[in-house]
């Protein structure tokens, strides 16, 4: 999986902040591009870019193999993001693709847990194959 | 790749787009396009030297 990092900073600021500060934090060179978009044009693509502060809030989203966006997260910034969740959703994703879409993931699944393969026979059933934790 | 006005949505193509970067030590360009077959994760946050 690739990940792209995108802030409104210019790529000038973000070699500042990796050397000065990111780096110390994960002990190293951070593993992926770090992209800028001054002008807000690709945050506001996304419907991420706020004009009146200049800058993209806390927004991310999954795109698989075919470009396709599968799930999308957006918060104001003074709350960080849940990462448990969002490495649970790509293995969920990625078991979904890998099964072309014969298997689904319910509420709260982890890998190897319980799917669902949709279907008729399925249908007023699935309290027999899965319960909410 | 088709072009899609408008907001990115689940379901929908994400929008591509270009942009300059910083990568490992060195500046660069990044296009969305060219990563077509993997997975990616477009992580939008505020700005470098900020606190969350």
């Amino acid at each position: 999986m690739q990940v792209l990092s995108v802030s409104t900073n210019s790529k000038f600021v973000h070699k500042m902040w990796e050397e000065v500060e990111l780096s110390k934090m994960v002990g190293g060179d951070i593993p992926f591009p770090m992209l800028s978009d001054g002008n807000g044009r690709i945050g506001t693509k996304y419907g991420v870019y706020d004009e009146d502060a200049g800058i993209d809030i806390r927004g991310r989203f999954i795109v698989d193999p075919d470009g396709i966006v599968q799930a999308m997260e957006v918060l104001t910034p003074p709350v960080g993001r849940n990462f448990d969740e969002l490495i649970r959703q790509i293995k969920a994703y990625q078991h979904v693709r890998a099964t072309k879409g014969a298997e689904a993931t319910p509420s709260g699944w982890q890998p190897g847990d319980t799917v669902l393969r949709p279907g008729p026979d399925l249908v007023g059933k699935v309290w027999k194959v899965w319960k909410p934790k | 790749m088709e072009e899609t006005v408008g907001t990115a949505r689940p379901g929908k193509a994400a929008p591509d787009f270009k942009a300059e970067a910083y990568f490992k030590g060195g500046f660069t360009e990044v296009t969305l396009s060219d990563y077509k077959g993997q997975w990616v994760m477009v992580c939008f946050y505020p700005g470098d030297f900020t606190f969350v």
